[in-house]
């Protein structure tokens, strides 16, 4: 079984906050005690595939003139730049 | 007026001059008006909508050539960019953001002449399938307004239902397009893998995900496919499908072909309507000259755990981005340190968006990915295989699109392991990549029944021409709305 404390900790690596601890743990904690009907499925043995894209299937990397100021659309930003909150130190 | 009509008849209607383009939107925007405060669905309604068709009647008067669409008014779900207009995945965390680019399904449907009179609501960032987890409310089902209409693209499929639009664009990451089809009485299409760009559509779980349409029957849905199919430089996960015309030899019908009867689907739990419906949908399928047999997939047991892991750690990476720096909604910077600004900017995250991006971190983690991750992509694998060598032996599958009735808003809500398997059904046409489509099909108490049909990758054509031959088996009762 999940514990809470890897639950918070996830949770603080991923940049959460959580309001409703208990209500978040409890309902995070029984979708991931469903996953473990997985163990069952005796895949242990099976290859992963996955499906291949040619390099060939890429589009030449042309560059196309956007008119808008993309940087006006940020909430955060001053001359050319976007603003962020200080880094600690 | 009659706004019930589909799309191809509208196309018609508009081209021989009996409706104007202007009327019938006109129409449309009233009956959006009238009805939505109940339902809904809309989460934008576009303002010029009536202008721009009376400038499609305005070139049809004038001999221009007029693109396929006619100024068919189709409404879009609120995960997919329409340029200059607001696109909020029904997230508070995107509630200002304007889209400065157009997804390449719009950009076609523009060029057909389409007018898009609204965006539609959906669970936040498509994770869902009530509609209950939108940030602005949750949508209704015309058919029962207790009762949600599916989801994610709930929206898509209440305003092709309730008349609010003649077809809809939603997105199925797991059933997000036929779950709610079926539950509000509308076809729903999930196309192979590739087949739409996906280009323009805000990602949750690229590797299963694709757009596809709602419509009011299947000819209309095969048409919508022959304006938004084929490859897309912008999405090199595409597919050329060498310009097929997917309503040609629609009518062919399904003589001699063979069709799978998924016994997983239809076992423990099933609502005994949907069970009877299924059942009524077989006979029916053989008495137009189908072979029908059972057929055991093994690996549907497990489909529902895979799923859910994969898509929330593909889920966990694509929110990353959202650090409202970038995208966002109007939180100040002063004050905040850098992550605890993002900490606390995230708290706009709704609680199922939430729940998921805590999993995705959790699942692919070192030390439990062995467990989780990776064993869900196994049986994909497998999955996929078992269906493989079903389709060497079967030209079609079939199973009831939804296991259950459409139920009442908030019964499942606080339960997300009981919501989970109402997905049952249709997440292993997304994990496998083939085409799927929920044909209405009967109607238990006043509550709709969808009956899901799946082919082969590419074999698009002929799940349409099945679908057809379902659908003009059946007669169903108006929408009560």
């Amino acid at each position: 079984m999940v514990t809470e404390e890897e639950i918070e900790h996830v949770s603080k690596l991923i940049k959460i906050d959580i309001d409703d601890h208990k209500e978040y743990v409890e309902k995070v904690r029984a979708m991931i005690d469903y996953f473990d009907v997985l163990d069952s499925a005796g895949v242990e043995s099976e290859e992963i595939s996955m499906p291949e894209i040619s390099i060939s299937n890429l589009r030449a990397d042309e560059h196309i003139p956007f008119d808008d100021k993309l940087i006006e659309k940020l909430n955060h930003y001053k001359g050319t730049y976007v603003r962020a909150p200080k880094m600690s130190s | 007026m009659n706004l019930k009509i589909s799309a191809l008849d509208y196309v018609q209607e508009v081209k021989t001059g009996n409706i104007s383009a202007e009327d019938f939107v006109a129409k449309t925007i009233e009956r959006i008006q009238s009805v939505d405060s109940t339902l809904n669905a809309f989460l934008s309604v576009n303002e010029k909508s009536v202008d721009q068709a009376r400038g499609i009647d305005k070139k049809i008067k004038s001999g221009e050539k007029v693109g396929d669409c006619f100024g068919m008014p189709i409404s879009i779900k609120d995960n997919m960019c329409i340029k200059d207009s607001k696109t909020t995945c029904a997230s508070k965390m995107l509630e200002d953001f304007i889209a400065p680019y157009d997804a390449t399904v719009i950009t076609k449907l523009k060029q057909q002449d389409a007018i898009f009179v609204g965006k539609v609501n959906m669970d936040e960032f498509a994770m869902g399938l009530t509609t209950e987890f939108s940030a602005f409310g949750p949508s209704k089902n015309p058919w029962n307004t207790d009762c949600v209409p599916g989801g994610s693209s709930g929206g898509s499929a209440v305003s092709v239902s309730a008349l609010e639009c003649v077809a809809s664009l939603g997105s199925d990451t797991g059933g997000s397009v036929r779950n709610p089809a079926s539950f509000c009485s509308t076809v729903g299409y999930k196309p192979t893998y590739g087949l739409i760009s996906r280009y323009g559509l805000i990602s949750y779980a690229n590797s299963i995900e694709q757009i596809g349409p709602l419509a009011r029957t299947v000819k209309d849905t095969a048409f919508m496919l022959n304006l938004i199919a084929g490859i897309d430089p912008n999405d090199n996960t595409t597919i050329d499908n060498k310009n097929e015309d997917y309503l040609t030899g629609i009518e062919s019908g399904i003589e001699g072909k063979k069709i799978g009867i998924i016994k997983e689907m239809m076992g423990e739990g099933i609502d005994p309507a949907v069970l009877s419906a299924t059942k009524d949908a077989i006979s029916k399928l053989e008495s137009l000259g189908a072979i029908c047999e059972e057929i055991s997939l093994d690996m549907v047991k497990y489909s529902v755990a895979a799923y859910y892991t994969i898509t929330a750690t593909e889920a966990g990476s694509n929110l990353a981005r959202y650090d409202n720096l970038r995208y966002g909604y109007d939180f100040p910077l002063e004050g905040y340190e850098f992550n605890s600004y993002i900490s606390k900017a995230r708290r706009n995250f709704g609680p199922e968006v939430t729940r998921r991006m805590i999993i995705g971190g959790f699942v692919p983690s070192a030390g439990h990915a062995g467990k989780y991750f990776l064993k869900a992509l196994k049986v994909k694998s497998k999955l996929t295989k078992e269906i493989n060598d079903a389709f060497k032996k079967f030209d079609l599958l079939v199973a009831p699109t939804v296991p259950i009735l459409p139920f009442k808003i908030g019964e499942k809500i606080d339960d997300p392991v009981s919501l989970f398997l109402v997905d049952i059904n249709t997440v292993t046409a997304n994990l496998t990549g083939k085409p799927a489509i929920s044909v209405p099909y009967a109607n238990s108490n006043g509550l709709p029944i969808g009956i899901q049909l799946m082919a082969d990758s590419m074999n698009d054509k002929l799940l349409l021409q099945a679908a057809y031959a379902l659908e003009q088996t059946v007669s169903l009762p108006e929408v009560p709305l």
